[in-house]
């Protein structure tokens, strides 16, 4: 038996790799700079270049802490002409422009110079300063140099040919207008003598040949895994990194959430096991029967109902001042909270009335699927011939179908059971939504509205992990129930 | 002599009415007998009707008009603009059909469709009415009245003054569109990769050494020509969407298979080395089997949640990921049948013939073993329904100018007391959920042999 867990435990590995691998290829598609969001505060508005300098140092510690500045995977397929250090380019936008035009073009050296001249031309353009007297002479010098600085800055995101000619037409224009703008000009002139070396140059078909680029250990999916030891411990250690909203780390906001989501899953799950067992059971036993009948037209109709379908109605019948208003609609405890030095039956007394819908809702989806899988295993196990020899021996009905027939059909029940298990930690992102149950689940609708993609990747990697040990659990508890099977 | 003659007539009889005997037109009788799941596949047609008469049961512009002598068909028509012209043959007014105001202007006929709203448009005059409350319609000059009986909300209004019966109405096809599409992606991955798995198992697919190693970095080169050096062209039409879409997406699957083919046939020449030639074993039930199991453990609301939460809200991707994720159902319905059927006689017997394993597979196999997949598509078809309304009540994945009928339902979280924005969106998904469970139902019972009186 342990030697079989252990067996099992072992084939979780590739798994749990690839549930890994699903929530971090999500994660780092996500769209938008993560380090963007972080630094957000400072504003994008006024003199570019001075605002630039404090948030670049912020960008640059963020990207440190998350781990950004680290090649993605262990390896990565590109061509020939593609470098291996393109990841170095950290701003997502000109990571991508370079892409693009390494795809259109396909001579990186040439690429690399003209991307360094542009950077070369917005730096000198940055540290440009304007002196009184030009600024008495030339009206409105500042706003041009801002728009000339923009356009440089623009000029490294940009990949098109066309966009980028216009961008070198506007600034060329503008340069020649003043008189001391003469060494910018000249590195103007240099970048663009570098694009057409680019389309002079172009070489496509290096991207037709691939090539694979090794990283080693020092990339984000193993830092994600095992921690880098300075900032992040690795999910492996139970730190998924820190939310976006509120910059606290997610092990923390799930400890905190987690408690409700627990709750109504177990309570649900057992309360479902408790009314769908005996209404299978008995529906089986008087098999087209009017009960067995009558059952499965209404249990039919309850699995096919949507899950928010039932809570509004729910809602519109019983929560609605023009209806009956006599139960709370959301929330799970009064919105003053619960009274000062109140004991924890006290709590739960207050609790109570809105607790009601959401388990309602909760527990009916499960219990209609439970339910009429009872019934069906039921059905195939009182045809056996042991039932039969059963009766034969003149046990009474209730032995027959409690012990004989009763446990052999449990088997579909525990599969249901590794499914139902996980529900804990993702919650029903819909019915917490609508009662606004403070648990897992309304976390991944709020993250979801707010872009806070560790969250939900987090949250995707724990419940396929809880997945995993819900189905070595029903494993177990099928050798329980059934003598026969043996993992020895 | 006689006697013999009579017992061969009738054995021949008794062929005869042997041949006559089609295991699907039992199964279709078995399946007209179940009266809930026949009234269901009627029902599907319906939704089929409705959905294609959409644009004339809703629609905001007129079927028909005659407007300053000009007979126009407004909702029918594909121009942007109409140039009217007066009674003497000249132009008198240019209407733009989207921005003119048809409902209130002065026609010498029209007819209306019989909901005179579209999806997606509002109407400020009427926000948050119940289907029996008070509508007001403001005329051409400015006047309010009680709202005519031909523009009435006739299933009430959501908090934009968007139309219930429309947005109902064309989200039908919405909602057959990715049921069908994303069910028809996952039969086809789930039926090939179970009919493969079942049919050799792990020891029927033999091949040789060369041909096998090759197919390997095949599969790489189709990939990386296909996917990787198209990227940028790929991630630019798919944010366009539309016909051009599917045109490269068509293209990468044919450099793809185009690729792989390629390099298949290198591994066949070079196979009459000695040392390429030796037999090796390709294990196909154990990937699949090992493939669905790993699938089946991932939580895959969350997965479909969090993939459509970082991609561009569209209908092409829903469909993918829905398909995607719900091909294992078939593909282990399909591979135990599979297992039964190739050991069945008649397989033999094709084999020994020197048939080709694709001829057998699809020719022979597949037609008798596609009953139990057939099953699992219709419940897949009612569960890729829930799950897009699901995902449209949460407000992803689906663009945000297209009505569906989780959107309608969703509305009702802002205004807790308009029960129309519940029942009705609610209903028509139930309906659609339980006409396919129904359908799937129905299929298994006339499906099953066991079951045969």
């Amino acid at each position: 038996m342990f030697k079989y867990i252990g067996k099992r435990i072992l084939l979780f590995i590739p798994t749990l790799f690839i549930i890994t691998l699903l929530g971090f290829v999500i994660a780092i598609n996500a769209p938008g700079d993560p380090v963007e969001k972080l630094v957000s505060s400072a504003t994008q508005t006024g003199d570019l270049a001075s605002n630039n300098s404090a948030q670049k140092e912020q960008k640059l510690f963020w990207r440190k802490k998350l781990g950004l500045d680290l090649p993605v995977f262990y390896m990565a397929v590109s061509s020939l002409s593609r470098p291996d250090t393109l990841y170095k380019v950290y701003e997502k936008e000109e990571n991508q422009a370079l892409e693009r035009l390494i795809t259109e073009y396909g001579n990186w050296s040439e690429i690399s110079a003209y991307y360094l001249s542009c950077h070369r031309l917005y730096d000198s353009l940055a540290s440009f300063k304007p002196d009184t007297t030009m600024l008495k002479e030339f009206a409105g010098l500042d706003e041009q140099l801002n728009q000339l600085r923009f356009e440089s800055l623009a000029l490294s995101a940009a990949y098109e040919g066309e966009v980028i000619a216009s961008k070198f037409k506007k600034m060329n224009d503008v340069l020649a207008k003043y008189p001391f703008f003469k060494s910018i000009e000249k590195q103007l002139k240099q970048t663009e003598t570098h694009f057409a070396g680019i389309k002079a140059n172009s070489s496509v078909w290096k991207n037709y040949i691939p090539a694979i680029d090794f990283y080693g250990v020092k990339n984000q999916y193993h830092r994600w895994l095992f921690g880098d030891g300075e900032f992040s411990k690795g999910i492996f250690r139970f730190d998924f990194g820190i939310s976006y909203q509120t910059k606290m780390p997610i092990s923390e906001v799930i400890k905190t959430k987690i408690g409700w989501s627990l709750l109504f899953t177990c309570l649900s799950v057992f309360l479902a096991y408790l009314i769908s067992i005996p209404i299978g059971v008995r529906a089986a036993q008087k098999r087209g029967g009017l009960f067995d009948r009558a059952s499965s037209l209404v249990l039919f109709m309850l699995y096919s109902l949507p899950g928010f379908f039932v809570a509004f109605l729910l809602m519109l019948l019983l929560a609605n001042p023009n209806m009956f208003s006599v139960l709370p609609a959301s929330g799970v405890k009064p919105a003053e909270g619960y009274p000062e030095g109140a004991s924890f039956f006290e709590c739960v007394k207050i609790s109570l009335p809105y607790v009601i819908l959401p388990l309602i809702c909760y527990t009916y989806s499960s219990f209609a699927f439970l339910a009429r899988i009872m019934r069906g295993a039921m059905v195939d196990v009182i045809e056996q011939d042991y039932i039969r020899t059963a009766r034969a021996k003149g046990l009474t009905e209730k032995k027959v179908t409690w012990k004989h027939a009763f446990r052999n059909s449990l088997f579909p029940i525990i599969t249901v059971f590794a499914s139902i298990f996980p529900m804990a930690i993702g919650g029903s992102v819909i019915l917490e939504t609508i009662f606004t149950i403070p648990g897992m689940g309304l976390e991944v609708f709020n993250a979801i509205t707010f872009q806070n993609y560790p969250m939900i990747i987090a949250i995707t990697t724990l419940t396929g992990f809880l997945t995993l040990v819900g189905i070595l659990i029903s494993d177990i508890l099928y050798a329980v129930v059934d003598p026969r099977i043996s993992y020895s | 002599m006689l006697k013999f003659l009579r017992f061969k007539h009738k054995t021949l009889s008794i062929t005869k009415e042997d041949e006559s005997f089609s295991f699907r037109k039992y199964s279709w009788k078995q399946f007209k007998k179940n009266k809930a799941a026949f009234w269901s596949l009627i029902l599907l047609l319906v939704w089929v009707f409705i959905a294609l008469l959409a644009p004339v049961i809703a629609n905001e512009k007129p079927l028909y008009c005659i407007y300053k002598g000009n007979k126009l068909y407004p909702a029918f028509s594909s121009k942007e603009i109409y140039e009217l012209t007066d009674a003497a043959g000249k132009k008198s007014e240019t209407i733009s059909l989207n921005n003119f105001d048809w409902k209130r202007v002065e026609y010498e006929k029209v007819i209306w469709a019989y909901c005179a709203y579209s999806p997606g448009k509002s109407d400020a005059m009427n926000t948050i009415v119940a289907p029996g409350g008070e509508q007001v319609f403001k005329k051409a000059n400015e006047e309010l009245i009680v709202m005519p009986t031909k523009f009435k909300h006739r299933m009430g209004t959501t908090k934009d003054g968007g139309d219930v019966l429309a947005g109902l109405v064309h989200g039908v096809k919405y909602s057959l569109f990715i049921g069908i599409l994303s069910m028809l992606l996952a039969s086809f991955v789930g039926i090939v990769l179970g009919a493969m798995a079942g049919y050799f198992g792990d020891s029927g697919m033999k091949t040789r050494r060369g041909v096998f190693w090759l197919s390997c970095l095949g599969i790489f080169f189709a990939w990386y020509y296909a996917f990787y050096t198209r990227s940028f062209v790929l991630k630019d039409v798919m944010e366009e969407g539309g016909g051009n879409m599917v045109f490269q997406l068509l293209l990468s699957l044919l450099i793809l298979s185009v690729v792989f083919f390629v390099f298949v046939f290198i591994g066949k020449k070079m196979s009459s080395l000695s040392f390429l030639k030796k037999e090796v074993n390709v294990p196909v039930d154990s990937i699949v089997s090992r493939t669905i199991e790993i699938i089946n453990s991932l939580p895959m609301f969350l997965v479909i949640l969090s993939i459509a939460a970082i991609s561009r809200p569209s209908f092409t991707t829903l469909v993918l990921i829905i398909g995607f994720s719900s091909w294992t159902g078939i593909a282990r319905f399909t591979r135990a049948e599979f297992l039964k059927v190739s050991k069945l006689d008649y397989i033999q017997a094709a084999r020994s013939l020197g048939l080709t394993n694709r001829k057998i597979i699809f020719r022979h196999a597949l037609p008798n073993a596609i009953g139990p997949a057939l099953v699992a598509i219709a419940f897949g078809i009612a569960g890729a329904i829930l799950t897009e309304s699901s995902l449209s009540f949460i407000g992803v994945g689906v663009p945000p100018e297209i009505v569906t009928w989780g959107k309608i339902l969703s509305e009702a979280k802002q205004s807790a007391s308009s029960w129309w924005l519940v029942l009705f969106p609610g209903i028509a998904i139930f309906l659609t959920v339980t006409m396919y469970n129904l359908i799937g139902e129905g299929l298994r019972d006339a499906l099953d042999p066991k079951l045969k009186k």
